[in-house]
């Protein structure tokens, strides 16, 4: 620590002792109003959701009997429903299939990205350029458009009705998004690798044994983000299956009735616990991550 | 920046070189134009498909969600692979969304055999021919449907006629009412004609008087409520008085006529009723909180179609068992107190104000849903068994019971147990024309929209604040408006029709 | 355009924007010079060009003729054998579905589907996509074949310096080692290519044809029409004016929408970075609550509580208001506000996030300066936290333009189902894409929605271009390299 901090400090404290005494008034509204601030934040974000809940134990299916925000009588019945009554809306299959779906494309397409970005970001050669720009270039498409073209493929292909199907169009066009990613590797200065380079180490091996280890919070986010994309997507899911025992929950959740709208809900928080959980415990991992992308000073 | 250049002048060279790089096949189309088609039904011909034991033929069948949840498709399912037993048929529930698109799914191998959808659906298949045309003396339901019904199912292709599908129940908008809810003294007071059926129910202006007291007397309280945005109720209104979709008998897209007549009058009728609901007229919120906000009293008479009768007395039979009766009686009082009429006369001078003068009787929109076979079934004979056999006169008694829907088969509507007044009535109105049912052309799908639009705004006026567009002084129609309105829906069906199409 | 400016920051868009017009006749006629010159050169290129190969050694000359040959020639009998097997494969892919999918892609068929007969027929679509995809394999196999030259003659040169030749064991290792960029890449690329750019390619060659209306319904041939769906969006007609009209609104969305979403994230940020705020995690956990529930759930979720009988409808007339059709027909700008707030509680949180991390990088010492200097708190902020925050975020400030721009699901969800006055089956407050999907799935007119969706395009790169390659970062990251 040099003695210019040093001094800084003790010229802040000062500051701060000297404010502390004259400014009250001035200091009591600026914590009131920040923390009034922040409290209407909270409530902006918190309050949706937290209604969605409450839909979810509704005891009447219809949502125009709730008087204003409330629901007129609450009940777990729903929650029961969503899992039991299984006839016409398979929740549990549907969970275990989203669940499948994302587990796969996370696993497959962050393998991809994380190698795409690394290798974009490390080495140098001739098309290197072109494809950045390329990707670029493509990610400006209005995509769905390219649905029919994607649904014809995969007919061709006989992958309709196919979760397998759908983990390979989102892992395959998961390197699209490298540029995050690549934003990290940069950061990593080269001297490593080359001293790695230097005791004989063939690239791959420098792949695995220095960069994976390096790139662990990178990893956990690209996890994360390319589990969510699939988890919540319905557009796909709805155009390549068919068959209602293969449905994501988004899917199923969107085929449900007008009168369903409390297993709606139910659903839906459902859905979201897993992504909520996942969230808060990588929160650091997020912001790490997102800032990735952004140009270093 | 170079290398953009470069994409953009690469992209453009491709853009360019495609349309003229195109010959379209030439001459060859022309010579596979022409396809014969006097072997159509050769393939119904012969002894049935066989399949083995460990092999068995499967015929994937689509049906609806309440045929499946109310446990008729097993019945259904079950009954026919018995009887088909040494045939090694066995027909499987497909497990589709009951409105999937056989045209997109046909084609690849991923469609139903045999699928059961409403006649606006299955009709759309026809000119892709998805679903193929039935050898008429092999239906055994055939001579037992009334004349709409083979009119519905009947595709013009080339000058010559073919018969596309059986059709099994009717569907058309009837108001329902809650009997419970009726004032005490109705017998006296609101029943001029003396025939026990409650005024309100019969013609529309008594609907509409009766609508206002009751919200007068309780402002959480309603009589009659629809929601106007859904164009498969609001265009009734338009039909009574003298509109048509297509001219020519449904067939020529190009003369559209919901401005035909006195139909602007059918749009003063909707503004007149949405002035007496609340705003949940003008988009869907009525529709969606029917069910509920029937059985909790809130609404005296919804129109809906029947199959949303099973909720309609379940939603009843909970509130009645929350006030304590028990199951058996809570049934039975649902049953006696919701009733189905036909939609209720509307005046011929289009005012619901007036007192008396002559009336016409409403038209509906309603449809005949029904059985048709995928052109892309590897099993054709099969598949013309198993919808002989689901629509059988025992099969469509039991899909009665099970159900509630109203037979289109004549012999199973006169001898039907569940909802038999209701499936008599429809039957009459099919008699007497008073369901409209939907085209079966090309650009019947380009209708909702616009309709949808048209009626969104007319309901919306007596929400306006300022600035109503329909409305004059004194709560009067601006007639010229609504005409002018419904001769813009005519010109965007239209447009969205040719605009763009070759 | 690259050599038009060096940034230096100080000179306003517009008077960059004017020199650019001023300058357009010029560079176009530099732009048909180039052109004339290229043609002009060829005869000697292609003399140069003929020359290398027929300097080149024998290997590499038999390389050029058939795939593996030359590496044969050099007994590296294994790699030889495998080209020759890629280039057997690739044949044999050509003689049996290759060429006739090429040849198909320009008919399109011939003989029409007859499902009532079981006459299978061509089915357009299909035949374009299997000839695009047969064109991308020929690409590939080029670009094979190239590398096999490369290969032959870097090997020859190799042992011509005196080296053995590198057996197959040494070769595959080389694969991890010193070419494992393209080992590692073939997947990616093989992958983009056949679920991104194959759908792309295919899009835009639908454009020119006459995909849609009829055509689909009655499932007869598809054909080549030329320019027709872009003259048309392009015409005086109703279907041009709702094009622009559309365009304006698509455009003010965008802007206020991204502006919206990133100065409201970075709002929170810098309230939460606040000294006096104790229990950050805390109160960063509600926006992040947001942020992770499902998108279309919350927007059905918000058209619910907007709708006419809804909760805010509830309080507004239970406290004696009368209630508001928030989406109704007359209602554009409500429409559009709540879509800009509803659109905004989705993208706060993660812009928050992003200003978080942003904010956690900058420099201490430059406010401790400035607080000497004493500079109020508005000062600090705009004199150093936005320029460093907007040029560290200039990347993600498009790709949330873009974003933005193409936003399908606000106004699908929440005002779906109608259409407006001089609009062309479209609403007010939809987006171009909107439009886009109400043309193509909804009516199922593919081939113009695709010819929309190319105008799309064209409009958001040109935009996103100008933007990023007029931004600092771009030119400060042209200077790394």
């Amino acid at each position: 620590m040099s003695t210019g901090r040093q001094d800084r400090l003790l010229n802040k404290n000062i500051k701060r002792s000297r404010v502390s005494k004259r400014l009250t008034a001035k200091r009591f509204f600026e914590y009131f109003f920040t923390y009034l601030a922040l409290l209407v934040i909270a409530f902006i974000f918190l309050f949706p959701v937290l209604w969605l809940v409450l839909a979810s134990f509704s005891e009447s299916g219809s949502m125009y009997t709730f008087k204003g925000f409330f629901p007129s009588a609450y009940s777990v019945e729903t929650f029961k429903k969503l899992f039991t009554d299984t006839d016409m809306y398979n929740y549990p299959r549907w969970f275990f299939n989203t669940l499948f779906i994302a587990v796969g494309s996370s696993l497959l397409g962050s393998l991809l990205v994380i190698l795409t970005a690394y290798v974009m970001s490390r080495f140098r050669f001739g098309a290197r350029k072109g494809i950045m720009k390329t990707t670029m270039i493509l990610g400006m498409f209005p995509s769905f458009m390219a649905m029919t073209a994607v649904y014809l493929l995969m007919t061709q292909f006989g992958m309709i009705n196919n979760l397998f199907g759908l983990i390979l169009i989102y892992s395959a066009g998961a390197p699209m998004g490298y540029l995050t990613q690549k934003g990290f590797f940069d950061t990593i200065s080269n001297s490593m690798y080359e001293a790695a380079r230097i005791d004989g180490a063939s690239n791959l091996k420098v792949f695995i044994k220095i960069t994976l280890p390096i790139a662990m919070p990178m990893i956990v986010y690209t996890l994360i983000t390319s589990f969510t994309w699939p988890w919540s997507d319905f557009i796909l899911p709805k155009l390549l299956l068919k068959n209602k025992d293969l449905y994501t929950v988004a899917v199923g959740l969107m085929s449900l009735g007008d009168t369903e709208f409390a297993r709606f809900a139910a659903g839906s928080v459902f859905i979201a616990v897993p992504i909520i959980i996942l969230y808060f415990c990588l929160v650091k991992y997020m912001v790490n991550g997102l800032t990735a992308g952004a140009v270093k000073e | 920046m170079k290398f953009f250049r470069k994409f953009f002048i690469s992209a453009f060279c491709l853009c360019l070189a495609a349309p003229l790089a195109a010959c379209n096949g030439g001459g060859l189309r022309e010579k596979y134009a022409e396809q014969s088609l006097a072997a159509l039904y050769d393939k119904f011909e012969g002894d049935l498909e066989r399949g083995t034991p460990d092999r068995p033929i499967t015929l994937h069948v689509l049906e609806n969600d309440t045929a499946k949840s109310s446990g008729y498709l097993k019945v259904l399912l079950d009954g026919f692979n018995e009887k088909y037993k040494d045939y090694n048929i066995v027909a499987v529930d497909a497990n589709q969304d009951q409105y999937s698109n056989l045209a997109d799914d046909g084609p690849y191998g991923y469609g139903p055999d045999v699928l059961y959808q409403a006649n606006d659906m299955l009709m759309k298949y026809c000119d892709g021919k998805h679903i193929t045309p039935l050898p008429i003396e092999k239906l055994d339901a055939y001579n037992q449907l009334p004349e709409l019904a083979k009119k519905t199912y009947t595709y013009n292709y080339k000058n010559a006629e073919y018969f596309m599908g059986v059709g099994v129940n009717m569907q058309a908008g009837m108001l329902y009412y809650r009997k419970d809810l009726l004032p005490a003294d109705w017998e006296t007071a609101w029943d001029d004609n003396k025939n026990g059926v409650p005024d309100m129910v019969e013609d529309m202006r008594k609907l509409y008087k009766w609508s206002k007291i009751r919200h007068d007397n309780n402002s959480a309280e309603y009589g009659f409520m629809q929601s106007f945005d859904d164009p498969y109720f609001s265009c009734g209104y338009l039909f009574s008085y003298g509109a048509y979709v297509f001219g020519s008998n449904n067939t020529n897209t190009k003369d559209i006529g919901f401005d035909n007549g006195n139909a602007k009058l059918g749009a003063g009728i909707i503004l007149q009723l949405a002035a007496v609901m609340n705003s949940g007229c003008v988009d869907n919120s009525i529709t969606v909180a029917r069910e509920s906000e029937f059985a909790s009293g809130a609404y005296f008479a919804v129109p809906d179609t029947q199959d949303m009768y099973g909720t309609l007395s379940s939603e009843l039979i909970s509130v009645y068992r929350k006030q304590g009766m028990s199951s058996s009686e809570a049934r039975a009082a649902a049953e006696k107190n919701i009733v189905a009429v036909p939609m209720p006369a509307l005046p011929v001078s289009g005012d619901l104000t007036e007192t008396d003068g002559d009336t016409i009787d409403a038209i509906t929109m309603g449809g005949i849903n029904g059985y048709a076979i995928s052109s892309y079934t590897k099993y054709p004979k099969a598949s013309l068994a198993f919808l002989n056999y689901a629509t059988s006169y025992e099969m469509i008694l039991k899909r009665n019971r099970y159900l509630g829907i109203a037979p289109a088969r004549s012999d199973c509507n006169r001898d039907c147990t569940v909802q038999a007044d209701v499936a008599h009535s429809l039957y009459s109105m099919v008699e007497t024309d008073r369901i409209s049912i939907m085209p079966s052309v090309y650009g019947v799908e380009r209708i909702w929209t616009p309709l949808a639009t048209a009626f969104t705004d007319i309901a919306t006026d007596p929400y306006r604040t300022s600035g109503k567009k329909y409305t004059l002084g004194g709560g009067k129609c601006n007639y010229n408006a609504l005409d002018k309105l419904l001769k813009s829906v005519n010109r965007n069906i239209y447009d969205s029709i040719y605009t763009i199409n070759r | 355009m690259e050599n038009t400016e060096v940034y230096t920051g100080k000179k306003p868009l517009i008077k960059r924007l004017g020199g650019w017009f001023k300058n357009l006749p010029v560079r176009i006629g530099a732009f048909f010079k180039r052109i004339g010159l290229w043609f002009k050169s060829r005869p000697s290129a292609i003399a140069a060009w003929a020359q290398g190969i027929k300097r080149s050694p024998k290997p590499v000359k038999a390389s050029m003729c058939l795939m593996g040959l030359g590496q044969i020639m050099q007994r590296q009998i294994i790699k030889g054998i495998l080209f020759i097997l890629m280039f057997g494969g690739y044949v044999t892919y050509m003689v049996l579905a290759g060429g006739k999918a090429m040849y198909n892609f320009f008919s399109l068929g011939v003989v029409p589907p007859n499902p009532w007969l079981g006459i299978e027929g061509d089915n357009s679509v299909i035949m374009m996509l299997l000839g695009t995809l047969a064109f991308i394999i020929t690409g590939f196999f080029i670009a094979v074949h190239l590398a096999n030259i490369r290969d032959a003659r870097r090997t020859y040169e190799y042992v011509s310096r005196g080296n053995a030749t590198p057996d197959f064991r040494q070769s595959l290792a080389s694969m991890f080692d010193k070419y494992f960029y393209v080992t590692a890449l073939v997947l990616p690329i093989v992958g983009v290519f056949v679920f991104n750019i194959l759908p792309i390619i295919f899009m835009v060659f639908l454009a020119f044809t006459d995909y849609g209306g009829n055509v689909v319904l009655s499932g007869s041939l598809v054909s080549w029409i030329g320019f027709d769906n872009f003259s048309q969006l392009f015409s005086t007609g109703l279907m041009g004016s709702t094009f622009f009209k559309i365009l304006g609104w698509n455009l003010l969305w965008a802007v206020m929408s991204t502006a919206l979403n990133y100065f409201g994230g970075l709002a929170i940020a810098l309230l939460l970075n606040k000294k006096i705020v104790k229990g950050k995690k805390f109160w960063r956990a509600f926006p992040v609550l947001a942020f992770a529930v499902p998108g279309f759930i919350t927007l059905l979720a918000f058209k619910f509580m907007f709708s006419n009988q809804g909760p805010i409808n509830y309080y507004i007339e239970k406290f004696g208001g009368t209630g508001k059709l928030f989406f109704g027909i007359d209602s554009r700008w409500s429409a559009r506000l709540i879509g800009w707030l509803v659109n905004a509680w989705l993208s706060i949180p993660s812009s928050m996030l992003l200003a978080t991390g942003i904010l956690a990088n900058l420099n201490p010492d430059l406010y401790e300066a400035a607080r000497i200097d004493g500079a109020s708190a508005w000062v600090q902020f705009i004199k150093i936290t936005l320029p460093f925050v907007i040029f560290a975020t200039t990347p993600v400030l498009i790709g949330q333009f873009m974003g933005n721009f193409n936003n399908f699901g606000v106004f699908y969800f929440l005002r779906g189902g109608i259409i407006c006055d001089g609009y062309f089956l479209a609403s007010d407050t939809d987006l171009l894409i909107n439009w886009l999907y109400r043309l193509s799935i909804d009516q199922q007119y593919y081939s113009f929605g695709a010819a929309i969706s190319i105008i799309i395009f064209i409009i958001a790169s040109v935009i996103s271009l100008f933007v990023y390659v007029k931004s600092p970062s771009y030119s400060k990251e042209d200077m790394y390299r």
